[in-house]
Order: C-alpha cells, then sequence, then structure tokens
C-alpha cells in the first residue's frame, strides 16, 4: 500500500519536472536576419553565409556521434541533388570537438553538399540551437524561414514540402 | 527515516545547478559513448542483479519490476 | 490535497502528467534506430571450504527493435539450471540439502517515446519447481527542455506463489509493490550523475522452507538510495563509472554497496574493462549466530530447550547475516565490424564475516566464495 508520503513526493517531482519542461522558448524567431557566419570548409576554402545570399539555404548542425545525422545524410544529399539547380544549397556545419572524427563519418557517409567545420561552437549557439541534429531554412534574402530540431523517418517528407515552398511550389 | 531527509536535499543540490553551467547539445558527444549512459548491457546486470540477491540481503536500486524467485 | 491512492490510481494520474506536458522543440529521448539481439551465456560455481555449494548454467537472449517510429518493444527469455548443496543452517556441512532445479523465466517491455519524455509498461513471469513469480511495471521519463535533467519514475507490483518440494508449507504467497523515484544530471561534457531512491513493501511468505528454524516476519520494507556518476577521461579516453548504494529494510539489515568500473577502450575495436565492488551488510534483527541450546546442540536456537516460543522469529541463513564482500572482476570486449560486439567476462567473489565494515560482522560461518563467467554476443541490425 502506497503511503501519503510517497504519493507526495512523486507529485512534487511531476511538478517540478513540468515546470522545467515549459519554458518553451524556440531558437530563432522566424523572420529575423540569419546570423551570419564564415567556417572553414572541406577542402581548405571557407564557407560563408553572405556569399550564399540569393539562394535558399539549408544549414543542417550535426555531428559524428550523433545517430539520427546518420539517416539525414542521404536524405540531404537528394535533396541538393533534386533542388540544387532551383537554388537549394544545403550546408552541413560539423560540431565535432575533433574535426577528425568529422572527416571518419564523412569517409563512411559521403555528402554532396558543401560541409563546414566549427568545432568551437560559435555558430549553434548564435542560431540558439537546441537539439542534435538541428536544421534551419534561411530564405534568399537572408531572413529565418523554418527550423526543426531531430530527425525522424517521418520528417522527411515534411521538410521537404518547407523547402519546396520556400522554392516557389509547383515542378 | 532518511529517505525523507535525502531527497529534498540532493534534489534541491542538483536543482540548484540549473542555472549554473548548461552544458549546449552539441557538447555532447563524450556523454553518446555507451559506456558513458547508465544503462549497461541489459543481460548483464540481470545476472549481476541476479547473483547478488541471491547471496546477499540488500535487493535492487537502480530499477522496479524486476520480479522474483526461489533463488538458492 | 493528500489521499492513499492505490497502485492503479497513482499509475493513472502519472500517466495523465506525462501527456498534459507542453510539446516542444526538441527531442529528448530518441527512440533506438537499430534493433539488437543479445545472447549470453553465465556460469556461476560457489563453494566454502570443504564444500562445493550451487553451481548454476544460464543461457539468455535478449531482443530490442524500434517499431512504428515513436514505439519500442523488448524482450527476454532465460533459463536457469541451478544444482548443488545448500546448508540448511549457517555454514554446517553435514546435513546440507542436495538440490536440482530448472528456472524459466521471460519478460517483455513496450515503451512510447514523446517528444520530452517516454513511457515504458513491462511484465515479467519466472517459474521453478517450487517459485512462481509475476511482475508487472511501469516507469516514465520526463526531460528538462535542454536535455541535461531528466526525472524517473516507476511502479511495479509483484505476486509470487511458494510450493516447496518438501512441503514445509503449501501454496504460499507473497506479494510486493514498489516505487522509484530518481532524476539524472547531465553536470560537465565530461559527466553525467545520477540519484534514485525506490521503495519495496512487501507482505506473505518470507522464510526460506529449506533451512531449519527459519522463521521470518510477514511483511518487509525495504529502501534504496543509489547515486552513480560516470565520468570521461580526456587523456586516456577512458570512463570511469562510480556507484553508491544504501540500503536499509525492516529486518534491520543496514548494507552499503560501493562499486566501480573503468572501461578503456583501446584499439581495433577492444575494450577491456576492470571492475570492484566492496560491499557491506548488517545481520537482520532475528538472525541467529551459530551458538546453539545447551542440550540440545545445533541446529536448536539457544533457549529452545527451555521453552522458548516455537513462534518466535528466527534465521540461521547466512545470507541475513552481517558480512563484508569483495568482487573483483575483468571483461574483456570485442567490436567486429559495424554490426557484432562479442565479450568475455569473469569475476571473483568473496563474503566473509571479518570483512564486515564499521562493526563486528556475524562470527562462526566459512567464508563463500563464488566463481562468475560470462559469455555474450550481440548483433545490431
Amino acid at each position: 500500500m502506497m503511503s501519503a508520503r510517497i504519493t507526495r513526493m512523486l507529485r512534487t517531482a511531476i511538478v517540478l519536472a513540468a515546470a522545467l519542461a515549459a519554458n518553451g522558448a524556440s531558437a530563432l524567431d522566424k523572420g529575423i536576419p540569419a546570423p551570419q557566419f564564415e567556417l572553414p570548409g572541406k577542402d581548405g576554402g571557407a564557407v560563408q553565409l553572405a556569399k550564399l545570399q540569393g539562394r535558399l539555404v539549408y544549414v543542417d548542425f550535426w555531428a559524428s556521434w550523433c545517430g539520427p545525422c546518420r539517416q539525414s545524410f542521404p536524405w540531404m544529399n537528394d535533396m541538393q541533388a533534386r533542388y540544387g539547380a532551383r537554388g537549394l544549397q544545403v550546408v552541413g556545419v560539423n560540431l565535432d570537438a575533433k574535426s577528425d572524427d568529422a572527416r571518419r563519418f564523412l569517409a563512411e557517409t559521403p555528402a554532396r553538399f558543401t560541409i563546414a567545420f566549427d568545432p568551437a561552437g560559435a555558430t549553434p549557439r548564435a542560431y540558439g540551437i537546441k537539439g542534435m541534429p538541428s536544421s534551419v531554412l534561411i530564405g534568399p534574402d537572408g531572413k529565418v524561414l523554418y527550423e526543426h530540431a531531430g530527425f525522424k523517418e517521418a520528417d522527411r517528407a515534411a521538410l521537404e514540402q518547407v523547402i519546396q515552398k520556400a522554392l516557389g511550389g509547383e515542378k | 527515516m532518511k529517505v525523507r531527509i535525502f531527497f529534498p536535499l540532493i534534489a534541491s543540490a542538483l536543482l540548484a545547478q540549473a542555472g549554473c553551467t548548461t552544458v549546449q547539445p552539441w557538447e555532447k558527444g563524450k556523454l553518446a559513448k555507451p559506456e558513458m549512459t547508465f544503462g549497461g548491457d541489459r543481460l548483464e546486470t540481470r545476472y549481476a542483479d541476479h547473483i547478488y540477491t541471491s547471496r546477499e540481503a540488500a535487493a535492487g536500486g537502480a530499477g522496479v519490476g524486476g520480479g522474483g524467485c526461489g533463488c538458492n | 490535497m493528500i489521499s492513499k491512492q492505490t497502485p492503479q490510481e497513482l499509475a493513472a494520474s502519472l500517466l495523465a502528467a506525462a501527456l498534459l506536458l507542453p510539446g516542444v522543440q526538441a527531442h529528448a529521448d530518441e527512440p533506438p534506430r537499430n534493433g539488437s539481439i543479445s545472447l549470453r551465456y553465465l556460469d556461476y560455481a560457489d563453494r566454502q571450504p570443504g564444500l562445493d555449494r550451487i553451481h548454476a548454467h544460464s543461457p539468455s537472449v535478449s531482443v530490442t527493435a524500434p517499431v512504428a517510429g515513436d514505439w519500442s518493444v523488448e524482450g527476454t527469455l532465460t533459463a536457469d539450471d541451478v544444482s548443488g548443496a545448500s546448508p540448511r543452517y549457517h555454514t554446517a556441512i553435514s546435513g546440507a540439502s542436495h538440490m536440482e532445479d530448472e528456472r524459466k523465466a521471460g519478460d517483455f517491455a513496450v515503451t512510447r517515446y514523446f517528444r520530452r519524455g517516454t513511457l515504458t509498461a513491462g511484465a515479467a513471469y519466472s517459474t521453478e519447481h517450487d517459485y512462481v513469480s509475476r511482475a508487472l511495471s511501469l516507469n516514465g521519463t520526463l526531460s528538462s527542455e535542454d536535455n541535461n535533467t531528466t526525472w524517473a519514475f516507476g511502479l511495479a507490483g509483484s505476486r509470487d506463489s511458494i510450493n516447496p518440494v518438501n512441503n514445509v508449507v503449501v501454496d504460499e504467497h507473497k506479494r510486493t509493490v514498489s516505487v522509484l523515484a530518481g532524476v539524472t544530471r547531465v553536470l560537465t561534457p565530461n559527466d553525467i550523475a545520477q540519484l534514485t531512491l525506490t521503495r519495496t513493501n512487501g507482505s506473505g511468505y518470507y522464510n526460506d522452507p529449506y533451512k531449519l528454524f527459519d522463521n521470518r516476519p510477514r511483511s518487509r520494507r525495504e529502501n534504496t538510495v543509489l547515486l552513480r556518476w560516470n565520468h570521461y577521461v580526456d587523456a586516456t579516453g577512458g570512463t570511469t563509472r562510480l556507484g553508491y548504494r544504501y540500503y536499509s529494510d525492516s529486518f534491520r539489515i543496514r548494507a552499503h554497496t560501493l562499486s566501480g568500473e573503468y572501461v578503456q577502450p583501446l584499439a581495433n575495436g577492444w575494450t577491456i574493462a576492470p571492475e570492484l565492488r566492496l560491499y557491506t551488510q548488517s545481520a537482520a534483527w532475528f538472525y541467529y549466530d551459530p551458538v546453539y541450546d545447551a542440550t540440545l546442540g545445533a541446529p536448536f536456537p539457544p533457549g529452545f530447550s527451555n521453552g522458548a516460543d516455537p513462534n518466535r522469529l528466527s534465521s540461521p541463513d547466512q545470507r541475513l547475516s552481517g558480512f563484508g564482500a569483495v568482487t573483483v572482476g575483468l571483461k574483456v570486449a570485442r567490436e567486429i565490424g559495424k554490426l557484432w560486439t562479442v565479450d568475455v567476462k569473469v569475476e571473483e567473489y568473496e563474503q566473509r564475516g571479518s570483512w564486515r565494515l564499521f562493526h563486528d560482522g556475524s562470527p562462526g560461518l566459512a567464508p563463500l566464495r563464488a566463481r562468475v563467467l560470462q559469455v555474450g554476443l550481440t548483433r545490431r541490425w
């Protein structure tokens, strides 16, 4: 039989947990200009957000240790292949503390889109990233259109729809 | 009873840390390693629990719901 | 308002609370992306000077699989083949009872993953010649928005039926209800800690029917406090896993457990993990030392021939005596490709009255030693 004290303890714990979970502030508000970044790229060059103005930029924050990231790469390759000509640019910003781990991941799971390295984590901080992976869709005008955290099977269709809509619908 | 004093004390100490240094999602690479989680190999943990509850008086700690046995 | 709720009512209000939480952006617990199947085999043998005691072989299989995006299921089957000799009282070799039994057990759990938490329902069943155990459980977790704090709740109940082969009693029962509350906290990028409290209330048959003069209370209340801390060592790439458990119950047994494991990954997918566990417990208040009745001698408890109440509580069970114990172990594992893991674990355990910490242990019992060998194989898909 449950003692009143145990019931009370459990109730308090639930209330505390609910309070902890209650703050639903989102990462960045839609419509604000996306924070600028300039990061080293895969083959020595630099990746600069300012240079991508005019294109629809899908920024994905990933790391080698993040399970769902492995699933998201084939999908991002697919998106880049299908919508690249219409103005989509996928930029995968790697957040591994050791870039070697990232390169090992890329050797097994190749990326056919732009990769940038941010081991210090300044970019995700500027974007208020709350989970891994996280993606931010930036319009041709440089403003934030959409954000998403996590990557599940069910997300693929929904995210593709958002990209299509941002590119102007049909075909 | 010790339980009554312990729980609010430690819970508040842990919660007090809530404001201190928040670990960011991209800093959790090491925490993602299996040896850094509390699960461990499921079967290995069960064997250990089963052996120790058969030879010692103390039981449990990490979870509830395992069921019992005659265990000589 | 404080009221006494039945376990069913409490489970319902926990579920309601879990579902009412606001949806937030980041995902707390991702369902496992990969399934896995594990096989494991245990070989256990214990002994005391002059007597090999219990030998057990135990194969088991466990399967975990993600289902339909937001769910996962997990099932385990295990069989214990146990045989050997057990002293009927204290560590007396003469008159030790020989036994042979086979225990089969299975359990199943279903987990639903929400944005900020999980809910798991489980059932377990175990059967052997003289003992059947059934258990149900409900466990939930809730995570903070930044995923650095996770609260855990659990509720479980069990019903056991006992029919000893020596017919000392017939159709006895034991029921327990357990609750758990815990919190896990990410402290630094290299540290994570967990505090768990559990409480179990039980009533029914607690005696060991194969021991003489074993007459225990018909209820038992148990509490545990478990503190665990995992720390990643940057310099070596290894991880220290430390744990401390405090146990106390209504038999007036107090126990401390300190365990430590160091996991060191090596080249080519090898991992080595030595472990050390220290344990100490006080005796149950009704345990009696191997000092016997002046007239009748062993195994009669003192005062038996002087007309002491035959229904008084007593037990000569070594497990309820005061002692300290040490476990030393080593596990070696190898990852083969991306999908397979093999491991071997060997442990040595010793229990002695004189090793009890902080106080005197129970005198007059032979030390108990056990050797444990495990082999495991896991395949992910």
